[in-house]
């Protein structure tokens, strides 16, 4: 067996659920090269008819397409492709750069197409930065048409898409076949191949740096779009048990639903809460579905990078809806939780983000943005008195939160002045994330009104361990008797404080982990809205007893291996 | 500020005899703003006129029935443009694409 048959794990960002067992199939992207080439005055229709010849055939080939497809996001961002080839203005400056510039046909449209490919790369708006690949696929399909070079894509039955980036056309195309699953290199959530991928059921993971190996076409590939993994020559064992997983998570999601309904009871009739994490308005539907008692993390990063300078109105408009599609249950907003280098021009790029300016080191420096944030969530308070409760990220020293603590009473007398009347009594919790907060827990209890552990930021400080780093990624377990004792610490100083904990990091997500939570008495759990079924039918069919036992062994072993024996048989 | 400049400069500002044109400020009402999907709607029923359609906003134009223009302005929630046509279906055209802004560009014909 040589070094590149191993088995190799990838770990991206998990894009469209699922599962797929194939083989590895590459879609290289050929970068076209066009030379700038100028042309006389004899060439002049000769290469505006090649421009008209190559625009009209790719015209039929996307409406083609077109009608070949029956999904209906499929049909639009098709639409949306063909208006871009018929864009008055690019027709235009293509015409024109043949005309008088006197560039060849096929240097006029690449130098036309660049500039507006520049202007969305540059953007700071997000969703800009994802339509690059539409436009460049359309450069390069307009230049290959023109030199009558046709690229055949053909795919296989159960074959896993290995691209940089896939563009919209060549996506509707290999949706056709029934292949497995799609990992990309690159990517953004709002990128058309993630979009079709969700609507077409096909996993998808994105962010994936499968580039780096020697990856042959053909080679065995498991995808695991729910995770956000790849595994690269899987061994038999492993091809296996996703196999199992395949067509147990089918049954076992089926099964999990049927206790949605069911009171948020343990066997014995204890009680628990289970919360969604949010951070669409997009997911609204499901955190209903599930029953969730409200949202225990909002993520606010996108609708914030998503909107110049924090605007407010906006804000606004998009936690009062979050609020008024989650009945009268509590919605946690986590203040904006993201590096600053993405956020500020003026920033200097840092090289360790993990540990540099972000959360609440940021909004503290950044005073007019936390200002801005709270004055949104204050205002929205006067109409939803008593349901918002604000959550502080990266919290690593007790002064963090006292600072926090003034500008929200600064924003609200500044509000009382405008004769609003900002709910005066929304609790104000911090995020433990950061190992120092548990280690100062009684003193931060004493500041603020909640804790809300977040399990994966946790690990990673506690072992200083990059989970994105394959290198390193094997020494990142949640499950490690380190993070259960500071968990431990930590419901033990919100207890002799008397204020209430949460946990909101993926852990919750796992029902092994939140029963033993709910044993270690944390009774309250947020995680993404698809996991609740299944934590839930977990602590359902159990009795409170049985946990409590799970959890006191859990945190007296101080060995790993015995921690994961303890918890299989919890996981389903 | 945004970046989105250099392009629209090159669309020259026409200058328009004034008994020949209508114009109204608008504002973009949908919550991500004028992102791509709004952007090729509004497109999709520019085109069906044969007004002359420029957007402007920030001082630049755009040329409406161009995709790319109108994406490269970036409009967020809230932003201001005035919506400026010129041509024998003008008034018709206006109303229709004034009344796309309202309704968040949910366009109603679209569902086959």
């Amino acid at each position: 067996m040589n070094q590149f048959t191993q088995p190799v794990l990838l770990s991206g960002k998990p894009a469209a659920p699922g599962i797929g067992i194939g083989q590895a199939r590459i879609l290289k992207s050929e970068t076209t090269g066009v030379s700038p080439e100028t042309i006389g005055p004899e060439s002049i229709t000769e290469n505006l008819k090649k421009y008209e010849k190559a625009s009209s055939f790719l015209l039929q080939e996307y409406e083609m397409l077109k009608s070949s497809t029956g999904d209906r996001d499929a049909k639009d961002i098709l639409d949306a492709q063909i208006q871009i080839l018929q864009d008055p203005e690019l027709e235009k400056t293509i015409r024109r750069q043949i005309k008088q510039e006197r560039y060849s046909m096929e240097y006029a449209v690449f130098n036309t197409f660049n500039d507006y490919i520049r202007l969305f790369q540059s953007s700071s708006v997000r969703w800009a930065n994802d339509r690059v690949i539409d436009v460049v696929s359309i450069r390069d399909e307009l230049i290959d048409a023109a030199r009558e070079k046709k690229k055949v894509i053909r795919v296989k039955p159960n074959e896993i898409v290995f691209a940089e980036d896939i563009s919209p056309a060549v996506m509707v195309k290999i949706s056709r076949t029934e292949i497995a699953g799609i990992v990309i290199e690159r990517g953004g959530l709002t990128s058309h191949v993630v979009i079709l991928s969700q609507s077409l059921g096909i996993p998808c993971v994105i962010n994936a740096r499968w580039n780096r190996y020697e990856l042959k076409k053909g080679a065995s590939v498991i995808i695991d779009g729910i995770a956000g993994q790849v595994i690269l020559n899987p061994t038999a064992d492993q091809k296996e048990t996703y196999r199992q997983r395949k067509g147990d998570e089918v049954l076992r999601f089926k099964k999990a639903l049927d206790w949605v309904l069911s009171p948020n009871e343990t066997r014995c009739g204890s009680s628990f809460t289970l919360r969604a994490n949010v951070e669409f308005l997009e997911e609204l539907p499901k955190v209903n579905e599930y029953m969730a008692e409200g949202i225990g993390l909002l993520r606010t990063e996108t609708i914030l990078f998503e909107s110049e300078n924090f605007d407010v109105v906006k804000q606004m408009k998009f936690y009062s809806t979050l609020l008024e599609q989650t009945g009268d249950h509590p919605v946690t907003i986590r203040l904006f939780d993201a590096g600053g280098d993405k956020l500020l021009e003026d920033s200097v790029r840092e090289s360790n983000p993990f540990l540099g300016w972000r959360g609440v080191r940021m909004l503290l420096d950044k005073k007019d943005l936390l200002r801005k944030q709270l004055e949104a969530v204050y205002r929205v308070s006067a109409l939803f008195p008593g349901r918002i409760r604000i959550l502080i990220p990266m919290v690593s020293r007790t002064e963090e939160i006292e600072r926090v603590r003034e500008v929200c009473d600064e924003v609200q007398r500044n509000l009382k002045k405008q004769s609003l009347q900002p709910d005066g009594k929304i609790p104000l919790g911090i995020m433990i994330e950061v190992p120092s907060a548990v280690l100062v827990a009684d003193q931060a209890a004493a500041l603020c009104d909640f804790f809300s552990i977040g399990t994966n930021d946790l690990t990673q400080y506690t072992f200083a361990v990059d989970r994105g780093n394959e290198r390193v990624s094997e020494l990142f377990d949640s499950f490690h008797p380190a993070i259960w004792k500071l968990i431990k610490m930590t419901k033990e100083a919100a207890d002799r404080a008397e204020i209430p904990l949460t946990i909101c990091g993926e852990m919750a997500s796992r029902p092994e982990a939140a029963a033993c939570f709910v044993g270690l008495g944390i009774t309250d759990l947020s995680m993404n809205s698809a996991s609740i079924p299944k934590v839930k039918s977990v602590l359902c069919r159990h009795t409170l007893a049985e946990m409590q036992k799970l959890a006191a062994d859990v945190t007296a072993t101080g060995e790993i291996q015995e921690i994961h024996k303890l918890l299989t048989k919890w996981r389903f | 500020m945004h970046c989105f400049c250099l392009l629209i400069k090159k669309t020259a500002t026409r200058n328009l005899l004034s008994n020949q044109m209508v114009s109204q400020l608008v504002v973009v009402k949908n919550e991500s703003g004028l992102h791509a999907r709004p952007a090729s709607v509004l497109v999709k029923h520019a085109t069906k006129y044969q007004s002359e359609f420029t957007i402007k906003m920030y001082g630049y134009s755009v040329n409406g029935k161009s995709i790319l223009g109108v994406m490269t302005l970036a409009a967020e929630c809230g932003a201001e443009m005035e919506l400026v046509l010129e041509g024998p279906d003008e008034q018709e055209a206006l109303r229709e694409l004034v009344a796309l802004f309202e309704n968040k560009f949910q366009s109603h014909n679209e569902q086959e």
